[in-house]
C-alpha cells in the first residue's frame, strides 16, 4: 500500500496514516520522526521490531503505578525526553492486534498536546507479512529536550460524569465491545477480577460496534465508505454530534475513537476510559441489556 | 528451569515455547475441561485433564491464544507438571511468585496474570476433578 492508497480511501485526515512502505523509507530520518511500537504482547518488540523503532509499554510506561489514571505530565515529559522525543518530533505508532495499543498510546500523547502523531497503516502484522525488515536492536538516541506539559483531559477523554451527563440528553454513546460482553452474557472473566465488573450489560442507548469491525483482514482501515457504512449507516452515529467511546477498559475504545476522529473527521469524540470496569460496578448506575 | 538464566535467554525459553508448544491440544479421555482468562485481553487456556482416582495426573493438555507471556509460560507449567509427576495436591501448592521468579520478573513486571493464566486454570481444573471425584 502506499501514500496514493492511502489517500484513495477517502479519509477526512488521510495524513493521520502512513504505509509500510513510507516508514520503510524513512525509518532513518531519526531526527524527524519517531517510530513507537506499542504492543498488547510485551515481548514482541523484544524478538524483533521495524528498525529504529523504540517500545512504549502501555502498561509500565503510560500508567499511574498507583491511581488508576495516566502518568503526569512530569512522567511524561522524562519519557519523550528518554526517548528521544521532542515536542516536534512527529511520532509513528504501530503495533500488534490491529494497532489496537498503538492508537491508544495515541490517544495518550493527545492528552499531553503532542499533536504530530500518525498510524502506520496495517500496523504490526502488515510489515512482517511484507517480509520487511525486523531487528532486535534497541536503538538509543540522545535525550531530547520536552519541556513538561500541560495535560488537557477535556477534549477526548470522557469521565463517569459526562457520560451521565451524556445520559441525560441522550447523547450518542458506541460500546466498542464485544456483543457478548455487550449484551451481559460475560459477566466476569475467570482470572481477570480487576478487571471485571459485578454487572453486566452496556450503558443504556448505545450502539456496539465492535472495534475490530474498522479494520480489513490485512490490518489495514477499511475506508471511509465502508467506516461510514458502519458508523452511519448500521450504528446511527454522526459526525456533529459529541460521541463517547468506551469498553472495559478504555484501550480498544481508543481505536474507535481515532476511527471517527482522524478518519472520518468526527469533530467531538471522548473516550471514556473508565469503561465497563467502572460503570458496571457502579452502584444504582442504570444498565441495558 | 535455570533461574539464574539472563533476561534474553529467558525471553527465548518463552518464545521457544510459545512457538512450538508442549502438550496443547485437546484430550478425548478428559475428566474435566476447564476455561480460564479471556481472548480478548492477555489470553485465554483451556486445560483437559483426566486424573488415575487416587490423587495422580494421568494427563493433561491444553489449548489456548494469547500473548508469548501467557502461552509460553502455560506451556513451561505444564511441561514441568508432567515432567516432575506434581500429584494433585502438589499443584494446588504451587507457589505463583516462585512461577514469576523462575520465568523472569524483569520481563512480567506488572503482567503478572498473563504469567499465572495457566498455572491458575490448572489449579481450577484441579479442584474441579477433585469435586467431581468426592460426588462420585
Amino acid at each position: 500500500m502506499t501514500e496514493q492508497e492511502i489517500q484513495d480511501k477517502g479519509y477526512a485526515n488521510p495524513d493521520a496514516l502512513v504505509s509500510t512502505q513510507w516508514v520503510a523509507d524513512n525509518l532513518d530520518d531519526t531526527e524527524n520522526f519517531r517510530i513507537v511500537e506499542s504492543d498488547e504482547d510485551v515481548l514482541l518488540y523484544d524478538i524483533g521490531h521495524v528498525p529504529n523503532a523504540v517500545k512504549i509499554d502501555w502498561v509500565e510506561d503510560l500508567n499511574d503505578p498507583l491511581m488508576r489514571d495516566y502518568l503526569d505530565p512530569e512522567h511524561f515529559a522524562n519519557l519523550m525526553a528518554e526517548k528521544g522525543i521532542s515536542p516536534d518530533t512527529t511520532v509513528i505508532f504501530y503495533g500488534d492486534r490491529n494497532n489496537w495499543w498503538a492508537t491508544y498510546a495515541l490517544w495518550v500523547f493527545r492528552l499531553f498536546g503532542h499533536d504530530n502523531v500518525k498510524v502506520m497503516d496495517g500496523g504490526r502484522v502488515k510489515w512482517e507479512a511484507e517480509g520487511r525488515e525486523m531487528t532486535q536492536e534497541v536503538p538509543s538516541f540522545p535525550r531530547a529536550e520536552y519541556p513538561v506539559p500541560e495535560r488537557d483531559d477535556s477534549e477526548i477523554r470522557a469521565f463517569r460524569e459526562d457520560v451521565e451527563q451524556h445520559l441525560d440528553t441522550s447523547g450518542p454513546l458506541v460500546d466498542v465491545r464485544s456483543p457478548g460482553e455487550y449484551k451481559g452474557e460475560l459477566l466476569h472473566m475467570p482470572d481477570y477480577p480487576q478487571e471485571g465488573a459485578l454487572r453486566g450489560g452496556h450503558i443504556p442507548g448505545a450502539a456496539n460496534v465492535p472495534w475490530a469491525r474498522a479494520v480489513r483482514e490485512d490490518g489495514t482501515f477499511k475506508s471511509a465508505d465502508e467506516l461510514r457504512g458502519i458508523y452511519e449507516g448500521e450504528a446511527g452515529l454522526s459526525g456533529g454530534e459529541d460521541v463517547i467511546a468506551y469498553c472495559r477498559i478504555g484501550e480498544r475504545s481508543s481505536h474507535t475513537w481515532f476511527v471517527l476522529s482522524y478518519l472520518l473527521g468526527y469533530d467531538n469524540v471522548r473516550n471514556y476510559d473508565g469503561s465497563w470496569t467502572e460503570w458496571g460496578n457502579l452502584v444504582r448506575a442504570p444498565i441495558e441489556r | 528451569m535455570e533461574p539464574t538464566l539472563d533476561r534474553k535467554s529467558r525471553i527465548a525459553l518463552l518464545v521457544e515455547h510459545f512457538e512450538s508448544p508442549r502438550h496443547k491440544g485437546t484430550l478425548e479421555s478428559a475428566d474435566v475441561v476447564v476455561p480460564g482468562g479471556s481472548p480478548e485481553c492477555g489470553g485465554s487456556v483451556t486445560v483437559y485433564l483426566k486424573g488415575d482416582g487416587n490423587g495422580e495426573v494421568e494427563s493433561m493438555t491444553w489449548t489456548g491464544q494469547g500473548d508469548i507471556i501467557s502461552m509460553g509460560s502455560t506451556s513451561i507449567v505444564v511441561d514441568r507438571i508432567l515432567n516432575e509427576n506434581l500429584t494433585m495436591d502438589e499443584i494446588l501448592d504451587e507457589d505463583y511468585e516462585e512461577l514469576i521468579d523462575s520465568v523472569g520478573r524483569d520481563i512480567i513486571r506488572n503482567r503478572t496474570r498473563h504469567a499465572t493464566l495457566g498455572l491458575s486454570t490448572i489449579k481450577a481444573a484441579v479442584r474441579a476433578y477433585k469435586k467431581q471425584l468426592a460426588r462420585r
